[in-house]
């Protein structure tokens, strides 16, 4: 049991690490703000997720997932509304020019 | 493998400071020091100093990146220039002399080994569980006194220069379930640090500066609308932890005849209540630095 939760621990967490990549990857060499924020805001969600399931498993607790899932819930949460922020202060400004 | 995580951090700490001060963009500069101050936090984590950590974290990244922001908001944009060779290699050198003595200072001083068998004595005497909250608030109470009575001047001293209040601007749509999960959320964890702090790492510092943060979404939100009135109370709040803090020494100096020694086995109750007023007094202040003071006309005055 403990074996399975590894494994199922180490690869939701490897899936994790990778979105992250991408995400970086994503503000770095897209060209504008928007598509940066598309590819940010999303993986980014995702990535803080997995991860927190797979150290949930890799803990093999059941109260961890309580404050890994707040964790989640905040970051997700923080991220839709300042990526929301981003994008209408970059909007606002192109109205301007 | 965590050895491998510890030279990471480590790295990125460095990298991130220099990504700080290497860019002329004030807003990415300042992001660069929030997440250094991040960074910091999680080294101080490793570090086994949890207590430092959720200051560092809430009040050293969190509430002085946004009170950077907020100046940087103020500012004109910086002007690129390239400071001559001479100058970089003058501030190099300043800066490897007082990281030099500080590290000599560190490794020198007997303080750091002799203090934990010291405060492991007497905890049991102190009223509370947490070694960390009992150095602050009992054993060495004097020096947070103190800490608040500089968090009071620097307050004073942004009342004399009188900034000009943030205007709130239009966030959105998206700000009011923003402000309606994190806020509460916010109020719920400040007690809860509050409240732990005297067994576990917390405490007034903590959840003062995490109950700021949920007064400064409601306030850049534009849900709390500051009137003159409503500054003048958060003034009295700020000013209600210097207060009750000096009456309660005043007060152990009458009943125990020693400056804040608490009264036998009523430790517990007496930090609880001093950590409680000072939660809510260090929430004002920050958000009174953040905001600025209340503004009379001159003929007011």
């Amino acid at each position: 049991m403990t074996t399975v939760l590894q494994v199922v621990g180490l690869t939701l967490t490897t899936f994790g690490v990778s979105f992250l990549l991408i995400a970086a990857l994503g503000v770095w060499r897209l060209p504008d703000v928007l598509s940066r924020l598309h590819a940010l805001t999303k993986a980014d969600s995702a990535g803080l997720a997995l991860i927190a399931l797979g150290a949930a498993c890799l803990k093999g607790r059941p109260d961890s997932l309580l404050v890994l899932g707040l964790c989640v819930v905040l970051v997700a949460l923080s991220g839709v509304t300042i990526g929301h922020l981003i994008a209408r202060a970059h909007l606002s400004e192109g109205d301007l020019e | 493998m965590s050895l491998a995580f510890d030279i990471l951090l480590a790295f990125g700490v460095v990298f991130t400071a220099a990504a700080a001060l290497g860019t002329h963009d004030r807003v990415a500069s300042i992001a660069g020091f929030v997440v250094t101050g991040l960074l910091v936090a999680l080294s101080l984590v490793r570090l086994g100093a949890p207590d430092v950590a959720l200051a560092e974290a809430a009040i050293g990244a969190g509430l002085t990146g946004a009170l950077l922001l907020r100046s940087a908001w103020r500012l004109k944009p910086a002007e690129s220039r390239v400071s001559p060779a001479i100058d970089r290699i003058i501030v190099a050198l300043i800066a490897v002399c007082l990281s030099g003595a500080l590290a000599w200072a560190v490794y020198t001083a007997p303080g750091a080994a002799l203090y934990p068998a010291l405060v492991s004595e007497r905890l049991a005497e102190s009223g509370v569980t947490n070694p960390v909250t009992a150095v602050l608030l009992n054993f060495r109470a004097w020096d947070t006194l103190l800490e608040i009575a500089v968090l009071f001047v620097a307050l004073i001293l942004v009342r004399i220069v009188a900034p000009a209040h943030p205007q709130p601007v239009v966030l959105g749509e998206l700000m009011l379930p923003f402000a309606r999960i994190v806020v509460p959320m916010c109020a719920f964890l400040a007690g809860h640090l509050l409240w732990q702090g005297a067994s576990v790492p917390g405490g007034a510092f903590q959840a003062g500066a995490i109950l700021a943060g949920g007064l400064l979404v409601l306030m850049l939100g534009g849900f709390a609308v500051l009137t003159p009135r409503l500054l003048s109370w958060g003034m009295m709040v700020a000013l209600l932890g210097l207060a009750v803090f000096a009456v309660a020494a005043l007060s152990t100096e009458a009943l125990t005849g020693t400056l804040l020694l608490y009264p036998d086995g009523a430790a517990k109750i007496w930090i609880l209540m001093i950590e409680a007023v000072l939660t809510l007094s260090i929430a004002a202040m920050l958000c009174l630095l953040f905001c600025g003071m209340p503004r009379r006309p001159l003929n007011d005055v």
